[in-house]
């Protein structure tokens, strides 16, 4: 039997051979068993190792390829772009309600406490909807559309997004086993600060949000209302959270204690 | 280039190669959730630190290089390095996709978990990234020989785990020491 090392043989597996080894090598292996059965045990090990690392790429491929939001067959681009647009905008308008409710944000904002004459502006509109939006408006900054349609579906990116926004890690909580599918982020702007936005849809109705802010001291999750909307705040980390939907208050505490031992 | 342009193309390159590096740092912590952590704070510091990219460098290189630099850093500084290192089985195996049925390779993923984090990526640098010896010893800081010695030392353990028809594959502490770089 010829004694040939693991390290010429994995360098055959692997290709790492001269052309006149490789020649050289192979008439050994047509002639000693044993080393052939070697350099098929290694040739499997290397296949697998080769399977195992693609296996975990495709994975990763396919999260990020995988679409948020379904097409619908026929309005292709029409219905799509309608979806988003209608998800990222019920968002706002939600944000904007909540906000506007008075629960802490707005009341310390500059844009609110320090300009009367911007909000007299905005008084100046008629009660309809244009007022709504006008405020929802004023969330709305640059940093809104970094987060680009087509990124919505990469989780990493969104989070290195959102973490920088925030300025502390902050990785979409995942809802699925709750019934909510992760849809979009968005980075709003209050106060001149960034506050983040996550949106959610579950198998009915509205859709649901949840709102990262950096500060706030450390506070037990609280039970807030306005109109149809239910919210729930807490802060923790340094970092506040609003959690906002059109649940009842059970099901929204459990969402939010679902956000807080993610 | 303007510091601008040489910005956007970095995060333009990071952002195409996401799915790569996040196999990368999952392979890293052996798990996901770790590992997108570690991915979102290196590409944080990527960004911040863009000027660190020397222009012509291949940037997959780069950013392997100064992931693995992050998670070494912290591993260092962290209470209990060897602690924080070690991994369970349910986590690693979430590394592979769910409903990849025959793909999913139970005893090579096993055989994995079971290496130190820097054998891991050696693996993957040179069979699933299929970079050369040198490529793949420039993003783990060792030499050429290093990344040699390992791939042998570790194939030939997989090869003799499979002649042995070994059910369950042996774990880190089974496989022989490395020596000093």
């Amino acid at each position: 039997m010829t004694e040939l090392s693991d390290d010429l043989l994995v360098a055959y597996v692997d290709g790492q051979l001269a052309h006149k080894q490789t020649s050289a090598l192979e008439k050994v292996l047509a002639q000693d068993d044993v080393i052939a059965r070697r350099v098929v045990t290694l040739k499997d090990a290397h296949r697998r190792l080769e399977a195992a690392f693609e296996a975990i790429l495709a994975g990763e491929e396919a999260d990020a390829a995988a679409q948020p939001v379904p097409r619908a067959p026929g309005l292709f681009i029409a219905w799509d772009t309608l979806v988003k647009g209608g998800v990222a905008a019920a968002g706002i308008v939600i944000a904007a309600g909540l906000l506007l409710a008075g629960y802490g944000w707005p009341l310390a904002a500059p844009e609110f406490a320090g300009r009367p004459a911007a909000m007299e502006t905005v008084a100046s509109l008629p009660p309809d909807w244009r007022k709504e939006v006008a405020r929802a408006q004023a969330l709305l900054g640059r940093a809104s559309l970094e987060i680009g349609v087509d990124s919505q579906s990469n989780p990493d990116f969104i989070a290195f997004q959102l973490g920088q926004a925030v300025g502390s890690e902050l990785t979409p909580p995942d809802l699925t086993a709750q019934g909510f599918r992760f849809t979009r982020a968005q980075i709003l702007t209050f106060g001149g600060e960034p506050l983040a936005q996550l949106l959610y849809l579950g198998r009915s109705g509205a859709p649901l949000a949840l709102y990262v802010k950096k500060g706030g001291k450390s506070a037990a999750p609280q039970v807030m209302r306005h109109e149809a909307i239910t919210g729930i705040a807490w802060s923790q980390g340094g970092v506040g959270y609003f959690l906002a939907g059109e649940s009842d208050e059970a099901s929204l505490l459990r969402l939010a204690e679902a956000v807080r031992s993610e | 280039m303007q510091a601008e342009e040489l910005y956007d193309s970095i995060r333009a390159g990071l952002i195409a190669m996401l799915p790569r590096l996040k196999r990368f740092a999952d392979l890293l912590t052996g798990e996901r959730r770790a590992g997108v952590a570690l991915l979102g704070r290196a590409l944080k510091y990527m960004l911040a630190e863009e000027h660190r990219y020397q222009r012509g460098t291949a940037l997959d290189l780069w950013a392997f290089g100064e992931i693995y630099q992050l998670w070494l850093k912290e591993l260092r500084d962290h209470a209990d390095p060897l602690g924080r290192a070690e991994t369970d089985d349910a986590s690693f195996a979430l590394l592979f996709p769910k409903g990849s049925g025959e793909t999913f390779d139970t005893f090579t993923a096993g055989f994995l978990r079971g290496l130190p984090p820097q054998q891991r990526l050696t693996l993957l640098l040179v069979y699933g990234e299929r970079f050369d010896h040198i490529e793949a010893g420039h993003v783990l800081d060792v030499t050429p020989e290093t990344i040699g010695a390992r791939l042998v030392r570790i194939t030939a353990s997989l090869a003799d785990q499979l002649r042995e028809g070994v059910t369950v594959p042996a774990s880190a502490a089974n496989a022989p020491i490395e020596g000093p770089r």
